[in-house]
């Protein structure tokens, strides 16, 4: 079964600091602490692009596991702020990784839900074709499309990039997973040349659909939450993710929390905490992670370590 | 629905645990005036919607202040 055996990430160094906007935005530091989960929002250079965050974090994979490339059978980004609308950025991607030629390259056109819907679409595909190594990029830089001066959206969201390598001999396996929309909300996260995100919509949407998601996958596999070793819900701010603990009363301290320094990166939210402890997961641990937002949409999936 | 009194909302409120000083909320007190944000208050109006199974649209939440203003907007539906 495929499975994803490591992850390399990108954190853009250049930093803008929510705590230096109190002021203009007339909110406090426990606010920007509390609520929001971020003190500081990572930022790409304005030159750089998705790929550009993508080669970076693959730099970071070498750094950690070994492969050629030749190895690689398929390249897959998940982005909603591309290089360009066309092409599709794996194909930029597998060109400045000098992939081989009989490697599948295609984009994934979702947000936050993006990472978890990835790893099943990947997968599968992966496993209907008979590949044993692929790499599942996230690169997302919102940096791109969100308006400077709106409070909604402004303190929220930071730039990285990831990349996951899924392999046949990897044992972090998926148990099961859940997909749902709500395309008739489209508009409560929407870039008509800048990003307007509806907070109440997204809030009240989040906070019924993922604990009713992740429950569904509980019953679905005959397990508690209690089995679950840790958590990795998206990192939408510190808010959404305390609703989703007190509402399905989870254990805080499984719940795994780091946006401070970064900010709300999108599709890589959930990969970027993953890299961290992916190498110190124990066998038989099971671990639940679930993206939600953009669509509106969402998904959660169970993992195991095997 | 029969008539909904300031102590059911408020006991919703705290039932759903979203803001912590519930017992301190006065009801005729602007809810920006008792640390009650925006986050809280897009918290509070859901654990209402759920409660008393009212929909609450985005252009009646200005005129919710108080708590006494829910009350008020939950009897009128």
């Amino acid at each position: 079964m495929i499975g994803i055996s490591q992850i390399g990430v990108y954190i853009p160094e250049r930093q803008i600091s929510n705590l230096d906007l109190l002021e203009k935005f007339d909110v406090s530091e426990a606010f920007v602490r509390e609520k929001i989960g971020v003190f500081h929002r990572a930022r790409k250079e304005p030159e750089q692009k998705a790929s550009d965050l993508c080669v970076k974090a693959f730099e970071d994979l070498k750094r950690k596991t070994s492969f050629t490339l030749e190895e690689i059978e398929c390249c897959v980004v998940v982005t909603q702020n591309p290089d360009f609308n066309i092409p599709h950025t794996s194909a930029i991607v597998h060109g400045q990784l000098e992939l081989p030629e009989d490697c599948a390259s295609f984009d994934i056109s979702l947000g936050c839900s993006g990472y978890v819907y990835a790893l099943s679409i990947v997968m599968a595909f992966m496993q209907a074709n008979g590949m044993k190594k692929g790499l599942l990029f996230t690169a997302d830089p919102y940096s791109e499309v969100v308006d400077e001066d709106d409070k909604n959206t402004a303190l929220i969201f930071g730039d990285a990039g990831t990349v996951s390598l899924l392999e046949s001999s990897a044992t972090l396996t998926p148990l099961a997973f859940d997909f749902g929309s709500k395309g008739k909300s489209y508009k409560g996260l929407i870039n008509e040349g800048k990003l307007y995100m509806n907070g109440r919509a997204v809030f009240g949407f989040t906070a019924t659909v993922v604990p009713a998601s992740i429950n569904k996958l509980l019953d679905k596999l005959g397990i508690t939450k209690e089995s679950i070793g840790r958590w990795y819900l998206h990192q939408g701010s510190k808010y959404i993710i305390d609703t989703i603990v007190q509402r399905l009363e989870l254990d805080e301290r499984k719940v795994v929390f780091d946006m401070y320094e970064y900010g709300n990166t999108v599709s890589s939210s959930i990969p970027l905490l993953l890299s961290k402890d992916i190498g110190s997961l124990r066998a038989g641990e099971k671990i639940a992670l679930s993206g939600f937002g953009v669509g509106l949409s969402w998904s959660s999936a169970i993992f195991q370590k095997n | 629905m029969s008539a909904v009194s300031v102590e059911q909302v408020l006991g919703a409120i705290k039932k759903a645990k979203v803001i912590t000083n519930v017992d301190k909320l006065d009801p005729a007190v602007l809810l920006s005036d008792q640390n009650v944000d925006s986050l809280d208050l897009s918290g509070m109006l859901l654990s209402i919607e759920e409660a008393f199974s009212v929909e609450i649209p985005d252009e009646d939440v200005d005129g919710i202040r108080t708590v006494n203003d829910i009350v008020s907007y939950i009897n009128e539906k």
